[in-house]
């Protein structure tokens, strides 16, 4: 771009210290926070009480923290969904799909137990592992299977998991509502309730699989950092055709990356409605805490793909949209605020990849007529 | 049974308006995978327009404008910056998720106005569509401007050499198929189901999207495919008047989706590539980098 005798322009830049990535990160999430602000200004919110009632409700109000911290394990486990396959290059965008068949997959333990007739004969505490296990199975399978006819066809990964997200999302539908399987007994639209022996044991208040999603956080690190196989699913991500080349076969990595993949999704079905105290059900809104899982996506794309750096931008993203919603209801702030954060989240973290990868530069053109001037006039 | 197929058709029309512009950007070479995030900010930028304005032109011109920018966004990310362009498009595609959340919520419920007059229960759009696709048909075979879209999706280097400003063409279609999915939102939402509410489109732009790949990159497949699309949709939301009283009605809801998969399966094996699939863009997806 020209203006005047001065040229902006963009060129690519030489690759930057991780410093740089770290904050890019903190910067992508501080802007979306001001741009965010435009919201609160625009509903007549004093800006200061907005904030600190998002952030104090979050972080600091006793039945908000513990809110928040259930909500990051769902986030974080989300997050793991997207970002293994990401480190191969796919995109699992199948979230909310992956999540409820881990949801349906736990409530069918205790369904078909008791559809038996005969009371549950194993202690509670293997059908809890049964539910977890089943969970993480069928969102595995989910995920699979989409992973499979990647691998095997090449069938774009991103259309064949949303059709899975929506057929997900009606057969839920079916399993809870108009008189199906998993209906309430007392509750039209939602699923029965889980009895009590069932649920997940807490430590503090907080299911177990705060341990799991956790654990993961290294587990996963360890993984892309320090074994052969990471190293192969980074290889294949970075450039496919290289890594064909020497020697690593990309149709297991596929349907690796989106078995992993998936299990953490139904980990986090699990986790969402039938770990979480005060919900054990599938709720009619179900479809609220499947599209929640799309912070996911974004939580995995600001940390770069690191399990670790999503930890504290999960628990960040938990607490802001719990106390955007929250501050919604004390501040009387139009609906939305949290999904809005999530899109000017998107557009930070898409302007801090260009500015990681580009820089503007400034630099003063040269008037050139005159020189030519100058040329033809000495001949 | 009229009424399920002029109903049917509009249905088609939505998804033929967002699959025709995804058609031409993937002919110049750029996948835009984030098309239901265009059709969600079209659509919801027609309604909060028309609602306010009382007045359906402005609305169509709004959610066409949004659209249009939005290609352009995509372009320049894609295009200019060379960016990985399934970044770009599902960036868009969640960016819009959240942003119309936010600015349609408050809208929720019914458009309020008097609904768009049709022919004998038609809407007039499907007609328009056709008149589209013949007119999409004929700018990419049989004009020059055609051939040189083409030519920037099969092998832009080649076209560069014969003088065609690869970039110039690219942006070109972004814009024009941004326009289009622009205006496949608003038809939804003003026309073909004028209500606003929580993330309306639930996967009608993928639904289009694989559309486009379906085709084999010709718009009168796609006019064929759009239309078998449109009639499952309604049969789907409608199944007593086929099969009454056969499985839950939220079971029939998953069919457009569930038939989807297996069709991506069939045109992605060798046998159907080596035969019928050899349309698909050389360098689609690919950005370009002049030599």
């Amino acid at each position: 771009m020209r203006l005047g005798r001065h040229e902006l322009t963009l060129e690519p830049r030489p690759a930057l210290p991780a410093v740089y990535a770290v904050l890019g990160a903190v910067v992508a999430i501080l802007l979306a926070l001001v741009l965010a602000s435009v919201l609160f200004l625009s509903a007549d919110a004093p800006l200061f009480a907005a904030y600190r009632t998002v952030f104090s409700y979050a972080f600091f109000n006793p039945h908000g923290v513990l809110a928040t911290a259930q909500r990051s394990i769902y986030l974080l486990l989300c997050t793991y969904a997207f970002l293994v396959p990401l480190r191969a290059g796919l995109w699992n965008i199948g979230l909310p799909g992956q999540v409820y068949a881990g949801a349906l997959a736990a409530f069918a333990v205790p369904f078909a137990l008791r559809a038996t007739g005969s009371p549950p004969a194993l202690p509670a505490g293997v059908l809890v592992a049964l539910m977890v296990a089943a969970a993480a199975t069928a969102g595995a399978a989910l995920g699979g299977f989409a992973g499979l006819l990647r691998a095997r066809l090449q069938v774009n990964e991103i259309l064949v998991t949303m059709m899975l997200n929506s057929i997900l999302v009606w057969l839920v539908a079916y399993m809870i509502k108009e008189g199906g399987p998993f209906m309430g007994a007392t509750a039209e639209g939602e699923s029965f309730s889980l009895p009590p022996p069932l649920y997940a044991p807490l430590l503090q208040g907080v299911p177990f699989t705060a341990l799991l999603a956790l654990g993961a956080a290294v587990f996963l690190d360890l993984l892309f950092a320090k074994t052969a196989l990471g190293y192969r699913i980074r290889a294949f991500g970075e450039n496919p055709s290289a890594a064909r080349y020497g020697g690593i076969i990309p149709v297991t990595l596929s349907l690796f990356v989106f078995l992993l993949g998936g299990a953490f999704a139904g980990l986090a079905g699990y986790h969402y409605f039938a770990a979480v105290p005060g919900v054990y059900k599938i709720p009619g809104n179900y479809g609220y805490y499947g599209d929640l899982g799309f912070y996911g996506i974004i939580s995995a794309l600001i940390a770069r793909g690191s399990s670790l750096g999503a930890v504290p931008i999960a628990v960040l993203f938990a607490g802001l949209s719990l106390g955007a919603r929250f501050a919604q209801g004390a501040l009387r702030l139009p609906f939305g605020v949290d999904y809005a954060l999530l899109g000017l989240l998107m557009m930070t973290f898409i302007a801090s990849h260009v500015l990681y990868q580009f820089r503007l530069i400034w630099r003063r053109v040269e008037a050139q007529a005159p020189a030519i001037a100058a040329e033809m006039s000495r001949e | 049974m009229w009424e399920l197929l002029a109903r049917s058709l509009e249905a088609s029309t939505v998804f033929l308006f967002a699959a025709l512009g995804e058609l031409v950007d993937q002919r110049a070479g750029v996948l835009n995978v984030g098309l239901e995030g265009l059709m969600l900010f079209g659509g919801t930028a027609a309604f909060i327009t028309a609602q306010t304005t009382a007045s359906y032109p402005l609305g169509f011109l709004a959610g066409m404008a949004l659209g249009a920018f939005l290609g352009l966004a995509h372009g320049f990310f894609s295009i200019t910056l060379r960016g990985d362009q399934v970044v770009s498009g599902m960036g868009l595609w969640i960016l819009s998720f959240g942003l119309t959340t936010y600015l349609g919520g408050p809208r929720t419920g019914p458009l309020g106005l008097e609904r768009i007059p049709g022919v004998l229960g038609l809407s007039p759009f499907f007609p328009i569509g056709v008149i589209l696709v013949a007119a999409v048909w004929f700018l990419l075979f049989r004009t020059s401007l055609g051939l040189a879209i083409r030519s920037a999706g099969e092998n832009p280097a080649a076209a560069e050499a014969s003088g065609v400003s690869v970039v110039a063409i690219r942006y070109l279609c972004v814009i024009g198929g941004g326009t289009l999915a622009g205006l496949a939102g608003a038809t939804y939402t003003l026309s073909y189901n004028p209500v606003w509410t929580y993330n309306f489109l639930m996967g009608w732009g993928f639904v289009s999207l694989a559309l486009v790949f379906f085709s084999m990159w010709n718009p009168w497949i796609l006019l064929a495919g759009a239309s078998l699309f449109g009639v499952m949709w309604q049969l789907s939301l409608s199944p007593e008047l086929v099969l009454p009283g056969v499985l839950s009605r939220y079971v029939w809801r998953t069919v457009p989706f569930a038939i989807t998969i297996p069709i991506l399966v069939v045109i992605s094996t060798s046998w159907f590539r080596t035969r019928w699939g050899l349309a698909k863009p050389e360098a689609l997806g690919r950005s370009y980098v002049k030599g």
